[in-house]
Protein backbone atom coordinates (compact mmCIF):
# COMPACT_ATOMS: atom_id res chain seq x y z
CA UNK A 1 0.00 0.00 0.00
CA UNK A 2 2.67 2.01 0.68
CA UNK A 3 4.46 1.44 -2.37
CA UNK A 4 1.25 2.90 -4.02
CA UNK A 5 1.35 5.75 -1.75
CA UNK A 6 4.96 6.63 -2.71
CA UNK A 7 4.46 6.09 -6.34
CA UNK A 8 1.67 8.45 -6.34
CA UNK A 9 3.92 11.17 -4.71
CA UNK A 10 6.16 10.39 -7.30
CA UNK A 11 3.70 11.32 -10.66
CA UNK A 12 2.78 14.43 -8.73
CA UNK A 13 5.94 15.70 -8.41
CA UNK A 14 6.82 15.13 -11.74
CA UNK A 15 3.90 16.53 -13.09
CA UNK A 16 4.59 19.70 -10.30
CA UNK A 17 8.13 20.19 -11.54
CA UNK A 18 7.12 19.78 -15.64
CA UNK A 19 4.56 22.35 -14.83
CA UNK A 20 7.37 24.70 -13.06
CA UNK A 21 9.50 23.91 -16.38
CA UNK A 22 7.09 25.44 -19.06
CA UNK A 23 8.30 28.80 -19.84
CA UNK A 24 5.79 31.16 -19.71
CA UNK A 25 4.66 31.87 -23.52
CA UNK A 26 3.26 35.54 -25.40
CA UNK A 27 -0.85 35.24 -25.41
CA UNK A 28 -3.58 37.32 -27.01
CA UNK A 29 -4.29 40.26 -24.70
CA UNK A 30 -6.00 43.32 -26.35
CA UNK A 31 -6.68 44.57 -29.87
CA UNK A 32 -6.07 48.39 -30.85
CA UNK A 33 -8.68 49.14 -34.12
CA UNK A 34 -6.59 51.48 -36.35
CA UNK A 35 -9.83 52.59 -38.22
CA UNK A 36 -8.64 52.94 -42.19
CA UNK A 37 -4.94 53.32 -41.11
CA UNK A 38 -2.20 50.52 -42.30
CA UNK A 39 0.17 50.00 -39.97
CA UNK A 40 3.25 48.99 -41.56
CA UNK A 41 6.28 50.72 -38.83
CA UNK A 42 5.84 51.29 -35.33
CA UNK A 43 8.05 53.49 -33.14
CA UNK A 44 7.67 54.80 -29.31
CA UNK A 45 8.17 58.46 -28.51
CA UNK A 46 7.41 59.58 -24.52
CA UNK A 47 5.56 56.30 -24.23
CA UNK A 48 3.26 57.16 -27.02
CA UNK A 49 3.06 55.03 -30.13
CA UNK A 50 3.45 56.28 -33.30
CA UNK A 51 2.34 54.34 -36.29
CA UNK A 52 3.62 54.73 -39.96
CA UNK A 53 0.28 54.43 -42.20
CA UNK A 54 2.04 53.34 -45.82
CA UNK A 55 -1.36 53.09 -48.07
CA UNK A 56 -2.42 56.71 -46.64
CA UNK A 57 1.10 58.44 -46.69
CA UNK A 58 0.63 59.55 -42.64
CA UNK A 59 1.55 58.89 -39.66
CA UNK A 60 -0.31 57.90 -36.79
CA UNK A 61 -0.48 59.46 -33.21
CA UNK A 62 -1.82 57.29 -30.34
CA UNK A 63 -2.15 58.60 -26.48
CA UNK A 64 -1.42 55.66 -23.62
CA UNK A 65 -4.47 54.00 -24.72
CA UNK A 66 -4.27 53.31 -28.34
CA UNK A 67 -6.74 56.11 -29.02
CA UNK A 68 -5.84 58.07 -32.38
CA UNK A 69 -4.91 61.57 -30.75
CA UNK A 70 -4.05 62.80 -34.85
CA UNK A 71 -2.12 62.23 -37.62
CA UNK A 72 0.66 63.95 -39.50
CA UNK A 73 0.40 63.87 -43.14
CA UNK A 74 2.09 64.55 -46.34
CA UNK A 75 5.02 61.37 -46.29
CA UNK A 76 5.36 59.20 -49.25
CA UNK A 77 5.00 55.94 -48.40
CA UNK A 78 6.15 55.94 -44.99
CA UNK A 79 7.68 52.39 -43.78
CA UNK A 80 9.68 51.06 -40.81
CA UNK A 81 10.41 54.32 -38.49
CA UNK A 82 12.44 54.61 -35.13
CA UNK A 83 12.80 57.16 -32.83
CA UNK A 84 15.61 58.59 -30.84
CA UNK A 85 13.56 59.69 -28.17
CA UNK A 86 12.46 63.26 -29.61
CA UNK A 87 12.02 62.92 -33.51
CA UNK A 88 10.64 60.18 -35.21
CA UNK A 89 12.92 58.68 -38.46
CA UNK A 90 10.81 58.47 -41.56
CA UNK A 91 11.85 56.20 -44.26
CA UNK A 92 10.31 57.65 -47.04
CA UNK A 93 10.16 54.81 -50.03
CA UNK A 94 8.60 56.69 -52.40
CA UNK A 95 11.08 59.87 -51.49
CA UNK A 96 14.41 57.84 -51.74
CA UNK A 97 15.12 59.58 -48.44
CA UNK A 98 14.58 59.71 -44.33
CA UNK A 99 12.90 62.21 -43.13
CA UNK A 100 13.39 63.54 -39.47
CA UNK A 101 10.37 64.83 -37.98
CA UNK A 102 9.99 66.36 -34.62
CA UNK A 103 6.50 67.31 -34.17
CA UNK A 104 6.65 70.42 -35.92
CA UNK A 105 9.38 70.37 -38.72
CA UNK A 106 10.42 68.09 -41.12
CA UNK A 107 13.80 67.77 -42.68
CA UNK A 108 16.18 65.30 -44.26
CA UNK A 109 18.72 62.94 -42.46
CA UNK A 110 21.94 63.88 -44.58
CA UNK A 111 23.46 60.85 -46.08
CA UNK A 112 26.59 60.73 -47.79
CA UNK A 113 25.25 58.01 -50.31
CA UNK A 114 22.02 57.70 -52.41
CA UNK A 115 19.03 55.27 -51.34
CA UNK A 116 16.40 53.53 -53.64
CA UNK A 117 13.40 53.00 -51.47
CA UNK A 118 14.34 53.10 -47.94
CA UNK A 119 12.07 50.34 -46.19
CA UNK A 120 13.01 50.58 -42.85
CA UNK A 121 15.30 52.35 -40.06
CA UNK A 122 16.77 51.97 -36.55
CA UNK A 123 18.32 54.01 -33.95
CA UNK A 124 20.05 52.86 -30.89
CA UNK A 125 23.11 54.26 -29.05
CA UNK A 126 23.73 57.43 -31.24
CA UNK A 127 23.91 54.96 -34.06
CA UNK A 128 21.79 54.30 -37.09
CA UNK A 129 21.22 51.17 -39.55
CA UNK A 130 19.02 51.67 -42.73
CA UNK A 131 17.57 48.93 -44.76
CA UNK A 132 18.02 50.16 -48.56
CA UNK A 133 15.34 48.48 -50.42
CA UNK A 134 16.09 48.21 -54.07
CA UNK A 135 20.08 48.71 -53.31
CA UNK A 136 19.52 45.19 -51.39
CA UNK A 137 21.99 46.70 -48.84
CA UNK A 138 22.16 47.82 -45.48
CA UNK A 139 23.47 51.65 -44.21
CA UNK A 140 25.20 51.85 -40.67
CA UNK A 141 26.39 54.38 -39.05
CA UNK A 142 25.71 58.31 -38.49
CA UNK A 143 26.55 62.18 -39.50
CA UNK A 144 29.27 61.67 -42.29
CA UNK A 145 30.39 58.45 -40.94
CA UNK A 146 28.84 55.43 -42.96
CA UNK A 147 29.44 51.80 -44.29
CA UNK A 148 27.19 50.39 -46.05
CA UNK A 149 27.29 46.39 -46.82
CA UNK A 150 25.34 43.65 -48.87
CA UNK A 151 24.19 42.89 -52.27
CA UNK A 152 21.86 41.10 -54.30
CA UNK A 153 21.97 37.63 -53.79
CA UNK A 154 20.98 34.62 -51.78
CA UNK A 155 24.72 33.66 -49.89
CA UNK A 156 25.30 34.63 -46.44
CA UNK A 157 25.80 38.69 -46.07
CA UNK A 158 23.96 39.14 -49.25
CA UNK A 159 19.98 40.54 -49.29
CA UNK A 160 17.13 40.03 -51.15
CA UNK A 161 15.14 43.61 -50.69
CA UNK A 162 15.76 43.77 -46.69
CA UNK A 163 12.63 45.48 -45.41
CA UNK A 164 13.69 46.39 -41.95
CA UNK A 165 16.39 46.21 -39.44
CA UNK A 166 17.36 46.70 -35.51
CA UNK A 167 20.49 47.01 -33.55
CA UNK A 168 20.81 45.42 -30.10
CA UNK A 169 23.41 43.41 -28.21
CA UNK A 170 26.42 45.69 -30.64
CA UNK A 171 24.91 43.65 -33.66
CA UNK A 172 23.03 44.41 -36.75
CA UNK A 173 19.69 41.83 -37.25
CA UNK A 174 18.55 42.11 -40.97
CA UNK A 175 14.71 41.06 -41.85
CA UNK A 176 15.83 39.49 -45.15
CA UNK A 177 12.74 39.47 -46.63
CA UNK A 178 12.43 37.63 -50.06
CA UNK A 179 15.25 35.69 -48.62
CA UNK A 180 12.81 34.53 -46.56
CA UNK A 181 15.07 34.84 -43.33
CA UNK A 182 16.43 37.22 -40.55
CA UNK A 183 20.90 37.86 -41.38
CA UNK A 184 22.58 39.37 -38.28
CA UNK A 185 25.84 40.58 -38.70
CA UNK A 186 28.30 42.68 -36.36
CA UNK A 187 28.73 46.15 -36.58
CA UNK A 188 31.53 46.33 -39.00
CA UNK A 189 28.89 44.24 -41.07
CA UNK A 190 30.47 40.81 -40.81
CA UNK A 191 28.19 38.35 -41.42
CA UNK A 192 27.91 36.30 -37.96
CA UNK A 193 24.45 34.49 -38.60
CA UNK A 194 21.23 33.16 -40.69
CA UNK A 195 17.98 32.64 -38.70
CA UNK A 196 14.83 30.73 -39.49
CA UNK A 197 15.38 29.09 -42.98
CA UNK A 198 13.72 25.88 -41.17
CA UNK A 199 10.02 27.86 -40.96
CA UNK A 200 10.18 28.29 -44.59
CA UNK A 201 9.50 32.24 -44.20
CA UNK A 202 7.48 33.71 -46.60
CA UNK A 203 8.87 37.82 -46.43
CA UNK A 204 9.91 38.34 -43.62
CA UNK A 205 9.32 41.81 -43.52
CA UNK A 206 9.45 43.43 -39.64
CA UNK A 207 12.15 42.78 -36.50
CA UNK A 208 12.52 43.90 -33.37
CA UNK A 209 15.24 42.25 -30.65
CA UNK A 210 14.84 42.58 -27.29
CA UNK A 211 15.88 39.55 -24.95
CA UNK A 212 13.97 36.98 -27.44
CA UNK A 213 14.08 38.02 -31.76
CA UNK A 214 11.12 38.83 -32.79
CA UNK A 215 10.01 38.72 -36.85
CA UNK A 216 6.94 39.27 -39.08
CA UNK A 217 6.11 36.34 -42.03
CA UNK A 218 3.97 38.43 -43.47
CA UNK A 219 2.98 36.23 -46.08
CA UNK A 220 2.18 33.20 -43.65
CA UNK A 221 0.21 35.58 -40.73
CA UNK A 222 2.16 34.83 -38.09
CA UNK A 223 5.01 35.93 -35.62
CA UNK A 224 7.98 34.15 -34.94
CA UNK A 225 10.20 34.19 -31.94
CA UNK A 226 13.39 33.03 -31.34
CA UNK A 227 16.06 32.74 -28.77
CA UNK A 228 19.11 35.07 -29.41
CA UNK A 229 20.97 32.13 -30.11
CA UNK A 230 18.39 31.75 -33.40
CA UNK A 231 16.48 28.81 -31.68
CA UNK A 232 12.48 29.18 -32.28
CA UNK A 233 10.64 29.48 -29.39
CA UNK A 234 6.88 30.26 -30.42
CA UNK A 235 4.87 30.96 -33.22
CA UNK A 236 2.28 33.15 -32.56
CA UNK A 237 -0.47 33.63 -35.54
CA UNK A 238 -3.71 33.58 -33.99
CA UNK A 239 -5.71 36.88 -35.15
CA UNK A 240 -2.75 37.65 -37.47
CA UNK A 241 -3.47 39.15 -40.83
CA UNK A 242 -0.34 40.14 -42.93
CA UNK A 243 1.92 41.31 -40.34
CA UNK A 244 4.51 44.00 -40.96
CA UNK A 245 6.25 45.44 -37.90
CA UNK A 246 6.68 44.43 -34.05
CA UNK A 247 7.78 46.05 -31.14
CA UNK A 248 7.94 45.56 -27.62
CA UNK A 249 6.36 48.26 -25.47
CA UNK A 250 5.89 47.88 -21.76
CA UNK A 251 6.49 44.09 -21.57
CA UNK A 252 4.17 43.78 -23.93
CA UNK A 253 4.76 42.66 -28.06
CA UNK A 254 2.88 45.35 -30.12
CA UNK A 255 2.17 43.76 -33.60
CA UNK A 256 1.15 46.01 -36.54
CA UNK A 257 -1.36 43.86 -38.76
CA UNK A 258 -1.13 45.58 -42.07
CA UNK A 259 -4.38 43.84 -43.37
CA UNK A 260 -6.35 43.60 -40.01
CA UNK A 261 -5.99 47.36 -39.80
CA UNK A 262 -4.90 47.13 -36.47
CA UNK A 263 -2.02 46.58 -33.81
CA UNK A 264 -2.93 43.44 -31.99
CA UNK A 265 -0.95 43.23 -28.37
CA UNK A 266 0.16 40.12 -26.94
CA UNK A 267 1.71 39.26 -23.06
CA UNK A 268 4.01 37.04 -21.82
CA UNK A 269 2.13 34.77 -19.67
CA UNK A 270 2.93 30.71 -17.89
CA UNK A 271 1.02 28.01 -19.53
CA UNK B 1 -12.83 98.99 -56.20
CA UNK B 2 -14.61 96.18 -54.75
CA UNK B 3 -16.46 95.12 -57.91
CA UNK B 4 -13.39 95.21 -59.93
CA UNK B 5 -11.62 93.12 -57.59
CA UNK B 6 -14.82 90.73 -57.74
CA UNK B 7 -13.81 90.77 -61.57
CA UNK B 8 -10.54 90.49 -61.90
CA UNK B 9 -10.16 87.66 -59.31
CA UNK B 10 -13.04 85.71 -61.44
CA UNK B 11 -10.97 86.42 -64.36
CA UNK B 12 -8.13 84.90 -62.75
CA UNK B 13 -9.77 81.46 -61.78
CA UNK B 14 -11.48 81.05 -65.28
CA UNK B 15 -7.95 81.44 -66.80
CA UNK B 16 -6.37 79.03 -64.03
CA UNK B 17 -9.52 76.24 -65.01
CA UNK B 18 -9.42 76.76 -68.71
CA UNK B 19 -5.76 76.04 -68.32
CA UNK B 20 -6.69 72.83 -66.47
CA UNK B 21 -8.85 72.24 -68.46
CA UNK B 22 -6.43 72.25 -71.66
CA UNK B 23 -3.75 71.07 -69.60
CA UNK B 24 -6.03 67.53 -69.17
CA UNK B 25 -7.52 67.36 -72.44
CA UNK B 26 -4.32 66.19 -73.69
CA UNK B 27 -3.79 63.44 -71.57
CA UNK B 28 -5.18 59.90 -72.08
CA UNK B 29 -6.34 58.30 -68.19
CA UNK B 30 -5.20 54.62 -67.72
CA UNK B 31 -6.55 52.56 -65.32
CA UNK B 32 -5.27 48.88 -64.97
CA UNK B 33 -6.73 46.77 -62.27
CA UNK B 34 -3.66 44.68 -61.27
CA UNK B 35 -4.54 41.35 -59.09
CA UNK B 36 -2.21 40.45 -56.34
CA UNK B 37 -0.83 43.98 -54.99
CA UNK B 38 -1.02 42.37 -51.03
CA UNK B 39 2.37 43.27 -50.28
CA UNK B 40 2.46 46.93 -49.65
CA UNK B 41 6.22 46.66 -50.28
CA UNK B 42 6.08 45.84 -53.64
CA UNK B 43 2.93 47.37 -54.54
CA UNK B 44 4.76 50.78 -53.70
CA UNK B 45 7.79 49.71 -55.56
CA UNK B 46 4.86 49.32 -58.73
CA UNK B 47 4.15 53.15 -57.97
CA UNK B 48 7.75 53.53 -57.54
CA UNK B 49 8.84 52.55 -60.89
CA UNK B 50 6.04 53.51 -63.20
CA UNK B 51 6.88 57.03 -61.66
CA UNK B 52 10.13 56.31 -63.58
CA UNK B 53 8.17 56.97 -67.10
CA UNK B 54 9.00 60.29 -68.22
CA UNK B 55 5.45 62.11 -68.83
CA UNK B 56 3.66 59.62 -66.55
CA UNK B 57 1.42 62.06 -63.54
CA UNK B 58 -1.61 61.31 -61.20
CA UNK B 59 -0.38 57.62 -60.29
CA UNK B 60 -2.19 56.36 -57.78
CA UNK B 61 -2.48 52.72 -56.38
CA UNK B 62 -5.80 51.66 -54.30
CA UNK B 63 -4.56 48.62 -52.62
CA UNK B 64 -8.12 47.42 -51.60
CA UNK B 65 -9.49 47.18 -55.15
CA UNK B 66 -6.00 46.48 -56.79
CA UNK B 67 -6.49 49.51 -59.17
CA UNK B 68 -3.74 51.30 -60.96
CA UNK B 69 -4.31 54.66 -61.97
CA UNK B 70 -2.18 56.84 -64.09
CA UNK B 71 -2.20 59.79 -66.85
CA UNK B 72 0.22 60.07 -70.26
CA UNK B 73 0.88 62.60 -72.63
CA UNK B 74 -2.11 61.31 -75.53
CA UNK B 75 0.83 61.76 -78.43
CA UNK B 76 2.69 59.27 -76.98
CA UNK B 77 -0.42 56.54 -78.14
CA UNK B 78 0.38 54.27 -74.63
CA UNK B 79 -0.82 51.09 -76.28
CA UNK B 80 -2.82 48.17 -73.91
CA UNK B 81 -0.61 45.91 -74.85
CA UNK B 82 2.40 47.97 -73.79
CA UNK B 83 0.79 48.75 -70.72
CA UNK B 84 0.13 45.33 -69.77
CA UNK B 85 3.77 44.53 -70.49
CA UNK B 86 4.82 47.25 -68.15
CA UNK B 87 2.89 45.55 -65.66
CA UNK B 88 4.15 42.30 -66.22
CA UNK B 89 7.70 43.26 -66.01
CA UNK B 90 6.87 44.56 -62.56
CA UNK B 91 5.90 41.32 -61.85
CA UNK B 92 2.06 41.72 -61.42
CA UNK B 93 -0.41 40.74 -63.70
CA UNK B 94 -3.13 43.15 -65.24
CA UNK B 95 -6.13 41.75 -64.87
CA UNK B 96 -7.82 44.40 -66.74
CA UNK B 97 -6.84 47.52 -68.42
CA UNK B 98 -8.66 50.41 -69.74
CA UNK B 99 -7.47 53.19 -71.85
CA UNK B 100 -9.54 56.72 -71.65
CA UNK B 101 -7.93 58.64 -74.74
CA UNK B 102 -7.85 62.14 -74.64
CA UNK B 103 -10.60 62.49 -77.23
CA UNK B 104 -12.96 60.60 -75.09
CA UNK B 105 -12.52 57.03 -77.04
CA UNK B 106 -12.19 54.11 -74.69
CA UNK B 107 -9.78 51.26 -75.26
CA UNK B 108 -10.36 48.03 -73.19
CA UNK B 109 -8.74 44.21 -72.68
CA UNK B 110 -10.85 41.79 -73.48
CA UNK B 111 -11.04 38.27 -71.76
CA UNK B 112 -9.96 34.87 -73.82
CA UNK B 113 -13.99 33.13 -74.11
CA UNK B 114 -13.50 29.98 -74.77
CA UNK B 115 -16.49 29.18 -77.32
CA UNK B 116 -17.62 25.79 -77.36
CA UNK B 117 -18.71 23.37 -80.18
CA UNK B 118 -20.38 19.94 -81.06
CA UNK B 119 -17.10 18.04 -80.26
CA UNK B 120 -16.54 20.26 -76.99
CA UNK B 121 -15.30 17.28 -74.41
CA UNK B 122 -15.20 18.91 -71.21
CA UNK B 123 -12.57 17.50 -68.25
CA UNK B 124 -12.62 18.93 -65.02
CA UNK B 125 -8.74 18.06 -63.86
CA UNK B 126 -6.82 19.38 -60.49
CA UNK B 127 -3.01 19.55 -60.59
CA UNK B 128 -0.21 20.84 -58.60
CA UNK B 129 1.29 24.20 -59.44
CA UNK B 130 3.89 25.79 -56.81
CA UNK B 131 3.28 29.62 -55.89
CA UNK B 132 3.38 31.48 -52.98
CA UNK B 133 1.28 34.46 -52.90
CA UNK B 134 -1.64 36.64 -54.27
CA UNK B 135 0.93 37.67 -57.31
CA UNK B 136 1.54 33.71 -58.43
CA UNK B 137 -2.27 32.87 -58.25
CA UNK B 138 -3.16 35.97 -60.56
CA UNK B 139 -0.29 35.06 -62.91
CA UNK B 140 -1.35 31.24 -62.55
CA UNK B 141 -4.72 31.74 -63.51
CA UNK B 142 -4.62 34.35 -65.89
CA UNK B 143 -2.03 31.80 -67.97
CA UNK B 144 -4.41 29.25 -67.63
CA UNK B 145 -7.15 31.51 -69.01
CA UNK B 146 -5.63 32.65 -71.86
CA UNK B 147 -5.29 29.48 -73.54
CA UNK B 148 -7.86 28.78 -75.85
CA UNK B 149 -10.19 25.87 -74.32
CA UNK B 150 -9.97 26.81 -70.60
CA UNK B 151 -13.02 27.61 -69.50
CA UNK B 152 -12.07 27.79 -65.99
CA UNK B 153 -9.38 27.96 -63.13
CA UNK B 154 -8.84 28.65 -59.85
CA UNK B 155 -5.95 28.14 -58.29
CA UNK B 156 -5.31 27.52 -54.25
CA UNK B 157 -2.47 29.38 -52.49
CA UNK B 158 -2.97 27.12 -49.31
CA UNK B 159 -2.90 23.37 -50.76
CA UNK B 160 -1.82 25.01 -54.25
CA UNK B 161 -4.28 22.87 -56.11
CA UNK B 162 -5.16 24.67 -59.46
CA UNK B 163 -8.84 23.76 -60.26
CA UNK B 164 -9.24 23.49 -64.30
CA UNK B 165 -12.12 23.12 -66.56
CA UNK B 166 -11.02 22.87 -70.20
CA UNK B 167 -12.12 21.68 -73.38
CA UNK B 168 -10.12 18.82 -74.31
CA UNK B 169 -11.34 19.05 -78.05
CA UNK B 170 -9.45 22.13 -77.89
CA UNK B 171 -6.65 21.71 -75.30
CA UNK B 172 -4.95 19.48 -73.19
CA UNK B 173 -3.06 19.15 -69.71
CA UNK B 174 0.10 19.28 -71.06
CA UNK B 175 -0.68 22.13 -73.25
CA UNK B 176 -1.58 23.83 -69.94
CA UNK B 177 1.49 22.82 -67.56
CA UNK B 178 4.22 23.95 -70.42
CA UNK B 179 2.31 27.47 -70.63
CA UNK B 180 2.41 27.90 -67.25
CA UNK B 181 5.80 26.71 -66.73
CA UNK B 182 6.72 29.29 -69.08
CA UNK B 183 5.33 31.85 -66.87
CA UNK B 184 7.70 30.61 -63.98
CA UNK B 185 5.15 27.89 -62.54
CA UNK B 186 6.75 24.92 -61.84
CA UNK B 187 3.90 21.87 -62.32
CA UNK B 188 3.22 18.13 -61.81
CA UNK B 189 4.12 18.12 -65.72
CA UNK B 190 6.49 20.66 -66.79
CA UNK B 191 9.14 22.55 -64.89
CA UNK B 192 9.68 26.46 -65.03
CA UNK B 193 12.96 27.78 -66.44
CA UNK B 194 15.31 28.60 -64.19
CA UNK B 195 15.91 32.18 -65.79
CA UNK B 196 12.50 32.67 -66.08
CA UNK B 197 11.42 31.51 -62.24
CA UNK B 198 14.99 33.98 -61.22
CA UNK B 199 13.06 37.03 -62.88
CA UNK B 200 9.82 36.14 -60.72
CA UNK B 201 9.16 38.65 -58.13
CA UNK B 202 10.94 37.92 -54.46
CA UNK B 203 7.55 37.40 -53.21
CA UNK B 204 6.95 34.82 -55.80
CA UNK B 205 10.27 32.57 -55.56
CA UNK B 206 8.36 29.44 -54.08
CA UNK B 207 10.05 26.01 -53.21
CA UNK B 208 10.87 24.74 -56.45
CA UNK B 209 9.56 20.79 -57.08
Amino acid sequence: MNLIKYFFYIIISISFLACQNNPPEWKYARTIDLGSTTPIGLAVVDNHIWVADGDNNRLIHLDEGGKILFTEDGFERPMHITSDGQSIFVPEYGMDQITIFNGNERKKLPLVDTLDAPAGIHFNDGMFAIADFYNHRILYGKDDQWISFGKEGKADGEFYYPTDVHLAHQKIYVADAYNNRVQVFDLNGQFLQSIGKEEKMNASTGIYVGQEIYVTDFEKDRVLVYSLDGNLLQTIDEKLEKPTDVMLKDNALYIANYKGKNLMIFEKKAN
Amino acid sequence: MKNLLVIVIAIFSFTLCSNSTIAQSDRDQIEVQVDGLGCPFCAYGLEKKFKEFKGIKDVKIEMETGIFTFSYPSEKALSLESIENQVDKAGYTAVSTKITRADGNIEESKENITALTEESIIVKKDIFVAGNCGMCKARIEKTSRNITGVVNADWDKDNKMLKLEFDNSQTSIGEISAAIAKAGHDTKYAQADDNVYDELPGCCQYERI
